[in-house]
């Protein structure tokens, strides 16, 4: 039991017996069977390849999102504002889409992708600055700038953007096909799946070999002494916080452009935070990300299936998300203190 | 001294305790009694596992094998520091734990126990939270904030802290590696009276004044055994210092040659800075090749600026640092400078390393922009060739003994030859003989040439091998001498308080 408890997978296993736990428990809580509702679960996430693909398409947003926040959070930043750039991403593309003529191909696509990044980079560039040349907290900023990155999608939709066509529905035009990601297998998972794992893989080399990862860590373990020794801590954190801000900005033109077709109130259904969540709970590890976005994705999937066909309350996909981070924040403390109580 | 404390039973025994950490025996099969009213000084080389014994006392750490009894029959009764202090157990660590942005008082409050829910004021002079501080430092105002004070006088808080708690025993882990010579007396002092109200005291130090001043018995490790439990008045000064060290070495480094030539190297001129607790005025140096330059002071008088600005740490104001006529002074907060001195820095735990890191890394910080990563055999020579313990590379710099983790920031910044060194309490925390190989190296560097700049408070050293000595207070250089036999300890010693002036 004790070198059991010191391996590198006991805390990953400890974590999911212990939700599965929590899970049945919740269940029996509101007068459900708890093994066939989390049997049912399982299928409405993943069961056929109408779940899997569902599960899926969810998962893209909550990665970028989640990646977004691991960026700066490397350097020990706390940003909560891949909400805000995920917002801003797809008014920078959009508006790409509304003054480009019909038809640009390609280069239109890229174009659009571009103008994402940028959207998102400007959202994050600012409260980087103000962290870097003023020291103001980069949480606060952040998460005030979400409400201007949302409200600004609003009054866009709702203003001049709005389509005529729409008869009063407050939405752009239609993307043009041209100008969206291509689609799997006729399914709504679209190519952002592939862009968002390169990422992960691309951060996860940045962040695990060579020079600046080395850099990465001496600053974000020690400021004063990564700069003695010549680091540029403003430089850094800066450019982590525009990178950030970048992936997040594409998550929200793929949802823009690949899912909702155009640009409407309610481009994100809480992504931001959920990623941000989810970078904690994969301690900011790229690699991590990847697979903790799946499973969560998952379970929001399976939460709103479960609303429709088992009747359970609309509320419980959000509790369910709250317990896994509860478990998963919990179970490895409780681990570290044992550790800690009987030595390594 | 104390009246033969050994008749009474012991307040703690520890029986043949055993504690591991991965591959690392910190402590191996000991067993030592500790008595109220009595000092026990216990000593060792670093690394030896002093802290890491007292720790399992304090119940930090739980022992791998054998017995603590504490104060009664029970065995094992301690299992976190909080059942130690319901016992009457403080530790002062070697690092602490302060909250630098509350007071002194508001830090002593936070762990009195008989803190009220409101907070009244009432005249400092009456509080009783305070009336250890003004014991052992009346100098400290309970109303400055924690983060504006020295290390030294951090550390007498923290003790104010623990005496507030504990009143049968308590530990004090290397208390005066970074008390200034008169604070290190009043806390000895203050050692004596406690055990004279009967209190235990556990006084872990590698200074041989601290023993001599206050000890009742000395207890010695090494390589984590208890290798010596005398009383203090059967063994002498040499006959510790073989013991401690498992060798006669009570020699100490010979001390350079004169500087070959004038030119100067390492250039301070016209010097202004400041910091939220420093300021610097216009500090003009001129250090020549191979010139051992020593600058004496109380801490806290802008030694720890002065190093960071010629370090290119901290910006400037006014003036400049030049080495070999080229500046190296950070003149603006947003310019980075690389490092061009090799540097030991005060406080090395927060200054000189990434506790997170491994040793390795922690090696490398110097060429970070460079190379990558060295062969994990070279990292290995180099730990060895300082005798950081334990030389593995891939172990955390955050779980190295205060004294090891210095000598891998000395390890990392004396193992080129470069053209200036800046050491600052370069030898706090070490032993005799790692302080001997470090001002050997330390000499030979500037027997090379280079200019060193050297910032402490250990006046006999200085005054055996600095080539120049100036004496800092309040942010000036008061006075500069070239160093002769005329030049005494007393003297120093009144210009750095100002007692010249009074
Ligand atoms: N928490 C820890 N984790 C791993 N190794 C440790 C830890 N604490 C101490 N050690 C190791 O145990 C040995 C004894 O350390 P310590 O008791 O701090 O020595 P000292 O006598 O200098 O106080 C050292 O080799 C040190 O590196
Ligand atoms: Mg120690």
């Amino acid at each position: 039991m004790k070198a059991w408890i010191s391996s590198v997978g006991a805390p990953t296993a400890l974590t999911c017996a212990a939700f599965t736990l929590v899970t049945a428990v919740f269940f029996i809580s509101i007068g459900q069977p708890a093994i066939k509702t989390i049997a049912d679960m399982m299928v409405f996430a993943v069961g056929d390849s109408y779940s899997l693909s569902e599960t899926l398409v969810k998962t893209i947003p909550i990665m970028m999102c989640a990646l977004a926040t691991a960026i700066p959070g490397r350097l020990g930043l706390i940003s909560v504002g891949a909400e805000g750039q995920l917002h801003v991403g797809a008014i920078f593309g959009t508006a790409v889409m509304l003054v480009l003529p019909e038809s640009f191909g390609l280069l239109g696509l890229c174009l659009v992708l571009v103008a994402a990044a940028i959207g998102g980079t400007l959202f994050g560039f600012i409260p980087g600055v103000l962290r870097v040349r003023l020291g103001i907290n980069e949480t606060i900023t952040t998460l005030v700038m979400n409400y201007i990155g949302v409200l600004f999608v609003s009054a866009l939709v709702y203003g001049p953007w709005r389509d005529p066509a729409n008869q009063g529905w407050p939405a752009t035009k239609s993307f043009p096909e041209d100008l969206i990601l291509p689609f799997f297998f006729g399914t709504r998972v679209h190519a952002g799946l592939v862009i968002a794992i390169g990422i992960a893989v691309l951060l996860h080399l940045q962040f695990h070999r060579g020079t600046w990862s080395r850099q990465i860590k001496v600053l974000s373990g020690n400021r004063k002494v990564g700069e003695t020794f010549g680091l540029n801590y403003a430089f850094t954190a800066l450019l982590l916080m525009c990178l950030g801000g970048a992936v997040a900005g594409l998550a929200g033109i793929f949802e823009a452009s690949a899912i909702q077709g155009r640009l409407q109130p309610g481009l994100s259904a809480g992504f931001g935070l959920t990623g941000f969540l989810v970078a904690w709970l994969s301690r900011h590890e790229p690699l991590m990300i990847v697979p903790v976005s799946f499973l969560v994705a998952g379970l929001i999937s399976a939460g709103d299936a479960l609303q429709l066909f088992a009747k359970i309350p609309a509320a419980s996909s959000t509790i369910l998300q709250g317990l896994l981070f509860a478990t998963a924040l919990a179970v490895p403390g409780l681990i570290k203190r044992y550790r800690g109580r009987y030595g390594n | 001294m104390t009246e033969t404390p050994a008749r009474a039973a012991p307040f703690a025994s520890l029986l043949g305790i055993c504690k591991s950490f991965a591959a690392t025996c910190a402590v191996d099969d000991v067993s030592i009694d500790i008595y109220e009213g009595q000092v026990l000084a216990l000593l060792g080389e670093n690394g030896a596992g002093k802290s890491t014994l007292m720790k399992l006392l304090y119940g930090v750490h739980e022992p791998d094998r054998g017995k603590i009894i504490v104060d009664g029959p029970g065995e094992n009764p301690i299992s976190s520091p909080l059942d130690a202090m319901r016992l009457g157990i403080g530790m002062v660590f070697q690092n602490f734990a302060l909250i630098p942005a509350l007071s002194v008082r508001e830090n002593l409050l936070l762990a009195w126990p008989d803190t009220p829910v409101v907070i009244k004021k009432i005249k400092p002079q009456n509080d009783p939270v305070l009336k250890k501080l003004y014991e052992i430092a009346p100098q400290i105002d309970p109303f400055q904030k924690v983060g504006s004070l020295s290390v030294g006088e951090q550390q007498l808080v923290e003790l104010c802290k623990i005496l507030n708690l504990s009143t049968r025993l308590v530990i004090l882990d290397e208390p005066t590696s970074v008390l200034t010579p008169a604070e290190a007396e009043r806390l000895h002092g203050f050692v004596r009276s406690l055990a004279e109200n009967g209190v235990g005291v556990v006084f872990i130090t590698h200074k041989f004044s601290d023993v001599k001043a206050c000890a009742d018995r000395i207890a010695i490790m090494r390589r984590g055994q208890l290798i010596e439990d005398v009383e203090a008045q059967s063994i002498d000064h040499d006959g510790l210092v073989r013991a401690v060290m498992g060798t006669d070495a009570t020699s100490r480094a010979d001390p350079p040659g004169p500087p070959k030539s004038d030119q100067p190297r390492l250039q301070i001129r016209g010097l202004s800075a400041h910091s939220r607790n420093e300021v610097l005025e216009d500090i003009n140096l001129n250090i020549a090749s191979g010139e051992i330059f020593a600058i004496a002071g109380v801490s806290g008088n802008g030694q720890s600026l002065l190093a960071e600005v010629v370090a290119g740490v901290h910006q400037l104001d006014d003036g400049d640092v030049l080495l070999d006529g080229t500046s190296i002074a950070r003149h603006a907060s947003a310019q980075i400078m690389k490092p061009h001195v090799a540097y030991i820095p005060e406080a090395p735990r927060i200054n000189g390393c990434v506790e997170d890191l491994d040793l390795g890394l922690n090696l490398a910080l110097r060429d970070l922009s460079t190379v990558g990563t060295k062969p994990l055999a070279n990292v290995r020579a180099e730990l060895e060739k300082f005798d950081v313990r334990p030389p593995d590379p891939a172990k955390k710099a955050g779980d190295l003994s205060g004294g090891n983790l210095q000598k891998l920031v000395i390890a990392r910044e004396l193992a080129d030859y470069g053209k200036a060194v800046l050491a600052v309490y370069p030898t706090m925390g070490l032993d005799i003989e790692a302080t001997k190989a470090v001002y050997a190296r330390i000499f030979s560097m500037a027997a090379a040439g280079a200019a060193v700049l050297w910032i402490s408070e250990e006046l006999d050293d200085m005054l055996e091998s600095a080539h120049t000595i100036a004496v800092m207070r309040s942010g000036h250089i008061v006075e500069q001498f070239k160093n002769s036999h005329h030049l005494t300890r007393q003297k120093i010693g009144a210009l750095m308080t100002g007692a010249h002036d009074a």
